[in-house]
């Protein structure tokens, strides 16, 4: 129980919320719409993963939003343009991690604080791709959409890439010794690099494979609907970081895993549509939102200070 | 031993000078009526809820910690200005005085689980930076508007008082406050040790949660006195005021020097932060350029500055180390 | 022992003083004019203290100069410095500040009429196709158009916008206000500098503009949104509205007026929920999702923002139900056209945008030269033809409704 307690504990206040909602608001327990609602956050859970990653090993990067649309409007311009699926997967997964191979390398290379450099370069991407566009859709030929399948095929596809994407994952983070090595050097860096593993290669490769799962996520986003919207990355970075902050992460680096920042994720995305079914007006939905992640940091630090104490 | 001059030079304020003076000139040169008083003023204007906020920031960010909130706070704290005022029939300066009140409970607030329960402020602040914007939504409705405010209040934020803008003796007072709090007191002193290391701050005596909770405080009423400064320029007070007030803030303080791991820092590369992403801002507007350049230009400058710092230590020491070499490899040939 | 809670002392070193005095718990060190000499040579210099609180400004800058010494040589250069700064100021002074009639700009010469033009945010796509139109009447006119706008939700970005224009000294100013209020100071301000100020798409408060170019009065766009609703849903049904934000003046106005509307002629027909998308797509699509779920009997979607309508279509048609839940809402038609096409979108309201940004720049232009005065009944705009103007409202016309039959007649 204890070794886990703080992904437990998100599983066990996501269970509480769906009793609720069956007592109070069995609408939400649909097929299609819980089908839809999944597919339509697959992109995030894959951002999620590139971001516990990020926050395990004591970095932060709230640059992955605008990396999503830029990769969203580049891959959807390579196929209003024709392009192959073939071409533009890697093609968006490689434009991810270029961007996330310069965050990693100021970050690594020159030792800049990340909340600064993700900081920065999320501002100038975002302005930058607006000044480029100029707010302009793009509209996708026909048959891009669900990547050409139907569409219960394509919510399936995405959903079952993301989770395994997800699984793989994790496995890695425990049994794989570069996912040892986030681990260490997200727990001290200095007694990491004595052990003999360099955390700024650490770094930057924690950095470009965010990137990378970002360009991927863009991907998806873009073969759910038959349009590419260039503000379509804006508030995830909060999103993601909150769901692997209330999924256990800490954000001081060295713990952690990708199952809780999954559920963290499930629980944040529920906020919304539960608020709905239980008919509560739509303005509560932030301050719920903030409440969520207040009462998963505390519980955490009351368990901490009580362990402190005894 | 270094020689002064190279020290002053390298140092983060001289280069932030040397830049905002290159953007100045620059301006001057290529935009139209941008030297101008009138133009002074409005920078001045423009930028003083965000300099009121990197101010507190600074103190935040020197003790290592970081406060994400201060903006959703802003807007609350109009909100709640506005509802005191206008639903709760309160005299303006009754009003300022609640809100102040309330700013320093949310500061507070954030205090308490910061330091009580030993959470880390970047996520502390992120949770209460979407439970302040929501308080603020849920008062409202999302659309209820605070008008009609009494022109004398609407003189602070709008008019000139002897020939300055009127919130300009406001902000110098409290950026005279901030300056003497971290640069002449004990207080401010104890800020740097706290980032630089909380551990050997306790056992050197200082009283690390008491210390903390203060610069939370002084972040929250800081935040109210800038909601109070924007509801008088801008005339209304909405649930969405002061959105994105938060990162210009950090972006002015990282940019003035401070280090984001704590411990160093001054008050006036924040001014000069703060100055510097003001005219900026200011001047391309003046040239005719779109806003989102500035945008742009404004995270390019942080990464270069940064990375100038960054390369310069590091070329000065490449070159130390070129000029005398280390004692260890000096050996004698036997 | 009890240290004290205040201390005062120099940032590089205590003075060696000739005493010292408290004042409310500080410990103050007296000036002494006879500086001692300083005691340890590696040490920077000893400060000569003129008194404590004229060394409090430039203490924090005098390290700049230490190199060169104390007291008048530092002075001295300070003061270097601070010229070297003002002069560079004031190298246009041609600020329209003295030129109530705001004719500065053509004293030098034959330059063109500016008129800047300002939308509620960038990057929108209603707002650029009202550029559109606007660069257009600039082409045709001949005059200079400047187009900036808030990159930032914060409502008091427009207001900055607006005041950096009136230091430029530009001749007209067309805005659409976010917020009513707060963009009427700055506007009169313009105003009193003898920039002209017209509104369009959305107005400020009557006394800071001079005219108000309408598409259609709020009322106008409210009636018929709920006129098309309860046509599409014969009268009876439950309806569910997807708002951009809850903050957003307009869209709360007209919302008011479909609800007016609703309860003077369509008893049968009721709002069910109100959720906002945050003007995101991705969002309106996920929150159109869990209100078919969460209200079985939904007949419509009304989306009072352009980026709820393909949203909610999209949302629609990944239920199954296009055709049984009608989606109508403000929008532009390339963006739905191909939901028009397929029949999930059932109307897309809106106005010639294109039209609006010409008619508010050729009004903007014949107010700066005098052609366009406040009591005209009627007003000429260049290739448009003419338009009614109904006490200070230039009427643009009616709402269009977009539907399958005439959707490709238009491209913006």
């Amino acid at each position: 129980m204890t070794r886990y307690f703080r992904e437990t504990s998100v599983a066990l206040a996501l269970a509480a919320l769906l009793l609720v909602l069956a007592g109070f608001a069995p609408s939400f327990y649909q097929a299609q719409p819980l089908l839809s609602l999944a597919a339509r956050e697959a992109p995030a859970l894959v951002v999620t993963c590139g971001m516990a990653l990020v926050l395990i090993c004591r970095q932060i990067d709230v640059s992955l939003g605008s990396q999503l649309s830029v990769c969203s409007v580049a891959a959807g311009l390579l196929a209003s343009l024709h392009w192959p699926l073939g071409l533009i997967l890697p093609g968006s997964i490689l434009l991810g991690a270029a961007f996330g191979a310069l965050n990693g390398a100021l970050v690594a290379g020159l030792g800049l604080p990340s909340i600064v450099v993700t900081l920065a370069t999320m501002v100038t991407w975002r302005e930058g791709l607006r000044w480029l566009r100029q707010g302009v859709w793009v509209e996708l030929p026909e048959g891009a959409q669900w990547f050409g399948l139907s569409q219960t095929a394509g919510q399936w596809t995405l959903i079952g890439v993301a989770l395994t994407l997800l699984a793989l994952l994790a496995l890695a983070m425990k049994h794989l010794a570069a996912g040892r090595f986030v681990y260490a050097v997200g727990s001290d860096a200095e007694a990491a690099r004595l052990a003999g593993i360099g955390p700024q290669r650490v770094t930057f490769a924690v950095f470009v494979l965010a990137g990378a799962l970002t360009g991927l996520a863009a991907l998806m986003n873009v073969a759910q609907s038959p349009q590419v919207d260039p503000n379509s990355g804006t508030g995830l970075e909060l999103k993601t970081i909150a769901a692997a902050v209330v999924g256990g992460v800490a954000i001081s680096g060295g713990r952690g895993n990708l199952w809780g920042a999954l559920a963290g994720l499930v629980l944040l995305a529920c906020v919304g549509p539960a608020l709905t079914h239980l008919r509560v007006e739509a303005y509560w939905e932030k301050a719920t939102h903030g409440a969520v992640i207040l009462l998963a940091v505390v519980a955490d630090g009351w368990r901490g200070r009580r362990l402190k104490v005894s | 031993m270094k020689s002064p001059l190279k020290s002053i030079l390298l140092r983060h304020e001289t280069v932030l000078l040397l830049i905002l003076t290159a953007e100045w000139w620059f301006f001057s040169a290529a935009g139209r009526n941008f030297g101008t008083l009138d133009n002074t003023f409005d920078i001045i204007r423009h930028s003083v809820e965000i300099g009121l906020l990197a101010l507190a920031m600074t103190a935040v960010v020197l003790t290592g910690g970081i406060d994400l909130s201060v903006g959703s706070l802003l807007g609350l704290c109009a909100v709640l200005l506005g509802m005191f005022w206008r639903d709760a029939h309160l005299t303006m300066r009754v009003a300022a005085v609640l809100t102040l009140l309330a700013g320093a409970l949310a500061g507070g607030f954030n205090a308490a689980l910061i330091t009580w329960l030993r959470l880390p402020p970047l996520i502390v602040t992120l949770g209460t930076f979407s439970l302040f914007r929501g308080l603020a939504e849920a008062l409202t409705h999302g659309v209820d508007t605070f008008t009609g405010f009494p022109e004398a209040f609407l003189f602070l934020g709008q008019e000139r008082w002897l020939g300055l803008p009127a919130q300009l003796p406001i902000f110098l007072l409290f950026a005279a406050g901030i300056w003497l709090l971290i640069h002449r007191t004990t207080f401010g002193r104890s800020f740097r040790a706290l980032g630089f290391s909380a551990e050997g701050a306790r056992y050197a005596g200082i009283p690390v949660e008491r210390r903390l909770a203060m610069v939370y405080v002084l972040a929250g009423l800081t935040a109210a006195l800038a909601a109070i400064v924007y509801t008088a320029r801008l005339g209304q007070a909405k649930a969405d005021a002061g959105t994105g007030y938060e990162l210009l803030a950090i972006t002015a303080v990282v940019l003035g020097g401070t280090s984001i791991f704590g411990g160093s820092g001054s008050v006036a590369g924040t001014l000069l932060g703060v100055a510097a992403i003001a005219v900026l801002n200011n001047g391309l507007v003046h040239t005719r350029q779109p806003r989102e350049v500035a945008g742009m230009l404004t995270g390019l400058l942080l990464l270069a500055a940064l990375s100038g710092s960054v390369l310069l230590k590091r070329l000065a020491t490449v070159r130390q180390r070129w000029q005398s070499p280390p004692e260890a490899t000096e050996r004698t040939s036997s | 022992m009890m240290t004290p809670v205040f201390e005062f002392q120099t940032s590089r070193s205590k003075v060696q003083g000739s005493g010292a005095f408290h004042f409310l718990g500080w410990q103050f060190l007296a000036p002494n004019l006879n500086p001692a000499p300083n005691p340890n040579p590696n040490e920077p210099v000893t400060r000569r203290r003129l008194g404590a609180g004229l060394r409090l400004g430039l203490g924090e800058f005098s390290w700049l100069l230490s190199p060169l010494g104390p007291g008048r040589r530092r002075f001295g250069c300070l003061t270097l410095a601070g010229l070297t700064l003002l002069a560079g100021c004031n190298q246009n002074p041609d600020s329209t500040a003295n030129n109530p009639s705001g004719k500065a700009l053509r004293a030098g010469g034959a330059k063109k009429t500016t008129i800047a033009l300002l939308p509620k945010s960038k990057g929108n796509a209603y707002f650029i196709s009202c550029t559109k139109g606007a660069q257009r009447a600039a082409r045709d006119l001949g005059i200079d158009l400047l187009f900036d706008g808030p990159t930032d939700p914060d409502p008091a970005r427009q207001n900055e916008i607006v005041e950096n224009w009136i230091t430029l000294g530009v001749d007209a100013i067309a805005a659409a206000c976010e917020n009513k209020d707060g963009i009427s100071s700055a506007l009169r301000k313009a105003r009193a500098k003898g920039i002209k100020v017209i509104t369009y798409d959305a107005d400020s408060l009557p006394s800071a503009r001079e005219f108000f170019v309408n598409q259609a009065t709020p009322q106008g766009i409210g009636y018929i949104l709920m006129d098309e609703a309860a046509r599409l849903c014969h009268t009876q049904g439950e309806f569910a509205v997807i708002t951009g934000s809850l903050t957003a003046a307009n869209q709360s106005e007209w919302r008011s007026y479909v609800l007016e509307r609703r309860a003077a002629l369509y008893p049968g027909m009721k709002m069910a929920a109100l959720r906002p998308c945050d003007d995101l797509k991705d969002k309106a699509q996920s929150e159109a999702t869990s209100l078919l779920a969460a209200y079985p009997n939904l007949k419509l979607f009304l989306s009072t923002t352009s980026l709820g309508v393909p949203g909610a279509a999209e949302a629609v048609k990944q239920a199954g139900k296009a055709g049984q839940v009608k989606v109508i809402g403000l929008g532009l038609p390339n963006e739905n056209r191909r939901y028009v096409k397929e029949g999930v979108t059932d109307s897309v309201i809106l106005w010639k945008t294109e039209d609006l940004g010409y008619l508010a720049v050729q009004a903007a232009c014949a107010l700066v030269q005098g052609t366009l005065k406040p009591g005209a009944k009627t007003f000429k705009a260049g290739a448009l033809g003419e338009f009614q103007v109904q006490g200070d409202n230039i009427m643009l016309g009616k709402p269009f409704i977009f539907n399958k039959d005439n959707i490709d007649q238009f491209d913006f």
